[in-house]
């Protein structure tokens, strides 16, 4: 199985809402040595196909549509900035650009967006799959308490004993620790206190 | 070097000055920033703005072409730029007349994985061309699950080589890759050469950079390296023999061209027919112009691609000898299409066969013999 280089976007498609003519003819030019498709946002349009990254220009700032600020959380964001005054920023923060560009545009700078748009929703994707985990081990933790408690009073040991035996009961019925304790916290059915 | 691009950039000028075929001339205001990159700055607003230059042939490093980059942009002048360079650039205001990555480090590194090893030591000048040409070798080599056995860099100009040739001399890597320019390289070459040598140990090593002149500079010690390169000295081209012998007529018997060097005269010659097909020194129209507009060069055929600004040229690879030039053992068996920004690089897929329309191969190579 042959892996494309990680600093490769050909094959990627972009979705380029640009007002200038000439701003627009730079980026379709880089696109295209980059191996990028553009598809072309009218704003007043719907569009139902999926893109890699968007390249939106503050000008069409602030989308009013919900639906197109939904299009928008689906990838990462590039910002075309025309302006740095904290009024316009603070519109496009809205959209959590991933990367930003700055008008009028070069060819230079385009590909350095593209690759920190992309890595930073990598790791953003990351880093949110890591909270879920933690929220979902967060909220089972009054499982477990709940657990380690009855454990602890029915067979009178202290609480590293009652964690181990749960511990080592989810390890010999191959569940997490978190699912144990749901059960035992459920039915009452306990580890037997040996070893 | 940047004397070499000097040198062969006026031999173009007085040749096309000379040649009944075209109806203009060309003046050379010469500037020399001495290496210096400040400087490069200055003397391009000078040349723009006083001399009204229009274009402009020069700069060897990346880090020269960076400084005259926004002055070119700014004021819609086109620099000729005439070294092979990492790659990962595409400016209106440039044409790009040396190799593109994908056009020597790709061809030298699958050679290698093919036919030496899977491992390689890298030693290079700490600077970008080295931090990408290992990005590149590194990526490839670990697709084909080799590696990087170390990658020691020293600071451009450093001469102390000593502790990296001991480093070889015990680890003894079957390839040692050289991405060192200027006196570095010389020195890390004779002292690789004479520790090598005493050791009893044969090590290939590679280069993407080094030229005739520097044979020369370096001495015997130089013999054996496996050279990737759109230009030597030694291509049995006539219009490459022609070449060499005007050359030498100018420069003297025992001079040789460069592959910089040779770059620059074919800049001046692929800027000096643009003009004459445009009939004009208009940026717009001699960039469209140069655009697809095939020049039978000292190296092959060459041309503009319009898409970046890039060279068309032949990959070639070639070991060097005991008499100060290559043998030629492989070339592209057609000009590769430039990739700037390696588009097309897939580092687990093998050398693809198709041609384009345009008679160029696809950026992936594929390369024959050459007897």
């Amino acid at each position: 199985m042959s892996k494309p280089s990680s600093f490769s976007l050909r094959g990627r498609k972009a979705l380029v809402a640009i007002k200038d003519e000439r701003d627009l003819s730079i980026v379709r030019r880089q696109f295209e040595r980059l191996g990028i498709d553009v598809l072309t946002w009218e704003l007043d349009g719907a569009l139902g196909c999926h893109a890699d990254v968007t390249l939106i220009d503050d000008e069409f700032l602030p989308l009013t549509s919900p639906t197109q600020r939904a299009l928008l959380g689906q990838c990462p964001v590039i910002a075309l900035l025309g302006t740095e005054t904290p009024s316009r920023l603070k519109l496009l923060l809205e959209l959590d650009p991933a990367s930003f560009l700055v008008k009028p545009l070069r060819s230079a700078g385009i590909y350095a967006a593209l690759v920190m748009a992309f890595e930073r929703a990598e790791r953003t994707n990351e880093l949110r799959q890591q909270v879920v985990k933690l929220e979902e081990r967060l909220r089972s933790r009054r499982l477990v308490l709940a657990a380690v408690l009855q454990v602890m009073h029915t067979h009178s040991v202290a609480e590293p004993a009652a964690f181990a035996l749960i511990r080592r009961a989810a390890m010999e019925q191959r569940k997490t620790i978190e699912q144990m304790s749901a059960e035992i916290a459920a039915k009452g059915s306990l580890p037997r206190a040996t070893g | 070097m940047g004397r070499e691009i000097l040198k062969s950039a006026l031999m173009a000028v007085d040749e096309i000055n000379d040649h009944p075929d075209f109806d203009f001339s060309l003046a050379a205001h010469v500037r020399d920033p001495r290496g210096i990159i400040s400087e490069y700055h200055t003397v391009c607003d000078d040349l723009i703005r006083s001399a009204g230059v229009e274009h402009i042939i020069g700069c060897y490093t990346s880090a020269s072409r960076k400084q005259v980059l926004p002055i070119v942009e700014r004021t819609d002048r086109l620099l000729w730029y005439p070294a092979r360079y990492e790659g990962f650039e595409c400016s209106d205001n440039v044409m790009y007349v040396g190799a593109s990555p994908n056009h020597n480090v790709l061809p030298l590194v699958r050679y290698v994985l093919d036919n030496v090893s899977r491992h390689i030591f890298c030693v290079g000048s700490n600077y970008v061309w080295t931090w990408e040409t290992n990005r590149v070798t590194r990526e490839l080599v670990t697709a084909a699950q080799g590696s990087i056995l170390a990658e020691r860099l020293l600071e451009l100009g450093e001469s102390a080589v000593g502790h990296i040739v001991d480093e070889i001399v015990r680890r003894k890597p079957p390839v040692v890759f050289n991405t060192l320019v200027g006196s570095s390289s010389y020195d890390f070459i004779r002292a690789f050469h004479a520790a090598t040598t005493a050791a009893g140990l044969n090590i290939p090593m590679l280069s993407c950079s080094l030229c005739e002149p520097e044979l020369k500079i370096v001495g015997p010690a130089s013999a054996g390296c496996i050279t990737s390169s759109a230009y030597f000295e030694s291509i049995r081209l006539p219009e490459n023999l022609a070449f060499v012998q005007r050359w030498k007529a100018r420069h003297g018997e025992t001079s040789s061209p460069s592959v910089d060097g040779q770059s620059a005269y074919v800049a001046v010659y692929l800027l000096a027919r643009a003009l004459q097909r445009a009939g004009t020194s208009n940026i717009g129209e001699v960039r469209r112009a140069a655009a697809g507009y095939r020049y039978n060069s000292p190296q092959g055929p060459v041309w503009i691609d319009g898409g970046n600004n890039h060279c068309v040229l032949t990959s070639r690879l070639a070991v060097s000898n005991a008499q100060g030039q290559f043998d030629i053992f492989w070339e592209s068996d057609a000009p590769v299409k430039p990739d700037p920004y390696l588009t097309q690089l897939d580092v687990a897929v093998g050398p693809a066969r198709e041609k384009l329309k345009d008679g160029s191969s696809p950026s992936a190579l594929h390369l024959r013999v050459v007897k």
